[in-house]
């Protein structure tokens, strides 16, 4: 007897269109196995009779509770604090300086943190900002974190961390902003309230038209995921969201260059970040 | 002064979403003043089926970069028949930037470039001709190899079989090695030609 649970190249073939439609996730051939044992695990936790059945559930199901759990199991979480760390520096010694210089007001310093994962980046941005920004005492800062995944962004606001995430956390820190609880880390409340946790969809223009006047993006290893024409939509979404003359960080192997010409890029001792460019007066 | 916890309005909150403008609107948008505004109006356009002419033709005035940017994002989103048709014409534009956007944004619809490759390796401007092979260059296709065969079997001209040559360089394997040839007694004469061919050769012999 056949597994109820095995795909086709047919069915992965039609699968990964919708799932790139809903998502602008595309899986490549190399990517098959990671698909199918996700599509499987789902297909028995629904106790869909077999492909056809379950994504009959997923196209057409009013609530979208499948494909959001889809999605999330989809979806790539691996991160840790402190991750990259020279962006942090880079954040702090010459991102920070020039948007203050040229502020002309007294409106926050918004921070956008795409994708959020579990919450590693936001709180590490906190703490970098309580702990190494003098100018925090002059200045208010919003950090709002994002993600597709709701689970993620669940377990984000929790807190609570494994010893393998922390372990870049320098010890004085970590004794200031967590407290230990058997094998992981719970990071306090106040940065947990610092941050605002939001669902959003990069390929859903719609869900992202809310989000305005960021100063700074961190939007690090996620387009690696993202097909050519999904990481065009993507930069334009950032250039929308960013003020003029804010930046946006991507990971170390992404270039936005290779991307879309429409953001300057900015050279700093500590790295290459892009720029939305400041209109001539 | 501290960390201060942000809001976003949840995306149900009421906002005109893009899609709910209309067509003229957009059309409007388009033709103000400030780059910003035909920016979105460019980017929103993807929400009406028959945009891609208007966003082709809007091409050959727009002079900010940043929106050229979004008109070809979101032709390429739109990657319909009209689109890849308005695209294939930028590509004998005088305008250079026009025609590096156009060949950008082709490169970014495989599946649908493929389909007017052949109509374009058969236009009667050369430089079309070469300009579709540097599409070829980074096209992901399977037929990018016999494309280029056709090319050095039958085009008329040096430039164009000169610059199928140097893509079959990268991409040619021992299937291409006859036309390869054959191109070679073609141009006899032409040092560069027997160059190129010499050179594709040893690389295809290579592995």
């Amino acid at each position: 007897m056949s597994d109820p649970t095995a795909i086709t190249d047919a069915e992965f073939q039609k699968f990964r269109e919708f799932f790139y439609r809903k998502t602008g996730i595309s899986f490549d051939d190399s990517k098959r196995y990671f698909v199918d044992r996700r599509l499987a695990d789902r297909i028995k936790a629904t106790l869909s009779d077999d492909f056809r059945s379950y994504f009959m559930l997923l196209r057409f199901q009013a609530s979208g509770e499948e494909c959001q759990l889809l999605t999330n199991e989809m979806t790539v979480n691996e991160t840790y604090f402190f991750r990259e760390d020279h962006h942090f520096d880079c954040l702090i010694q010459s991102i920070l300086p020039a948007i203050v210089k040229r502020k002309s007001n007294k409106d926050p310093i918004r921070i956008w943190c795409m994708p959020s994962s579990s919450g590693e980046e936001p709180y590490s941005i906190a703490m970098c900002l309580l702990e190494r920004w003098a100018g925090i005492h002059d200045w208010d800062v919003e950090i709002i974190a994002s993600d597709i995944d709701t689970g993620i962004l669940k377990r984000a606001r929790a807190g609570l961390f494994s010893e393998r995430s922390v372990r870049n956390v320098p010890p004085h820190m970590l004794r200031k902003y967590f407290t230990k609880s058997g094998h992981e880390f719970q990071i306090c409340e106040d940065l947990r309230e610092a941050v605002e946790f939001t669902r959003a969809n990069l390929a859903d223009p719609a869900d992202t038209q809310n989000y305005k006047e960021f100063d700074v993006i961190f939007c690090r290893n996620l387009l690696i995921y993202f097909d050519d024409i999904s990481r065009r939509t993507a930069a334009d979404i950032f250039f929308n969201a960013l003020n003029p003359g804010g930046f946006i960080l991507l990971g170390h192997s992404e270039s936005m260059s290779r991307i879309s010409p429409i953001f300057s890029v900015r050279r700093f001792p500590e790295g290459i970040v892009y720029q939305k460019p400041v209109p001539i007066p | 002064m501290a960390l201060k916890r942000s809001h976003v309005p949840q995306s149900a909150e009421p906002e005109p979403a893009p899609q709910l403008v209309s067509l003229p609107e957009l059309i409007e948008q388009l033709a103000h003043a400030d780059a910003g505004e035909r920016r979105l109006a460019a980017l929103a356009l993807l929400n009406h089926q028959q945009a891609a002419p208007l966003l082709i033709e809007h091409l050959k005035s727009e002079p900010s970069a940043v929106v050229r940017e979004a008109v070809f994002t979101t032709l390429a989103r739109l990657g319909d028949p009209a689109a890849l048709t308005g695209l294939a014409r930028c590509l004998s534009s005088e305008d250079a930037n026009l025609r590096n956007g156009a060949i950008e944004t082709l490169k970014l619809l495989p599946e649908q470039t493929a389909t007017i490759i052949p109509r374009l390796l058969a236009d009667s401007n050369s430089d079309v001709r070469i300009l579709t092979i540097s599409i070829l260059e980074s096209l992901r296709h399977p037929f990018v190899e016999q494309w280029l065969v056709d090319v050095i079997e039958s085009d008329p001209h040096l430039n164009v079989c000169g610059a199928a040559l140097d893509l079959l360089v990268e991409v040619g394997g021992p299937e291409s090695l006859g036309s390869i040839q054959r191109v070679k007694q073609r141009f006899i004469a032409e040092p560069y030609i027997q160059f190129a061919a010499d050179l594709a050769m040893k690389r295809i012999k290579q592995g």
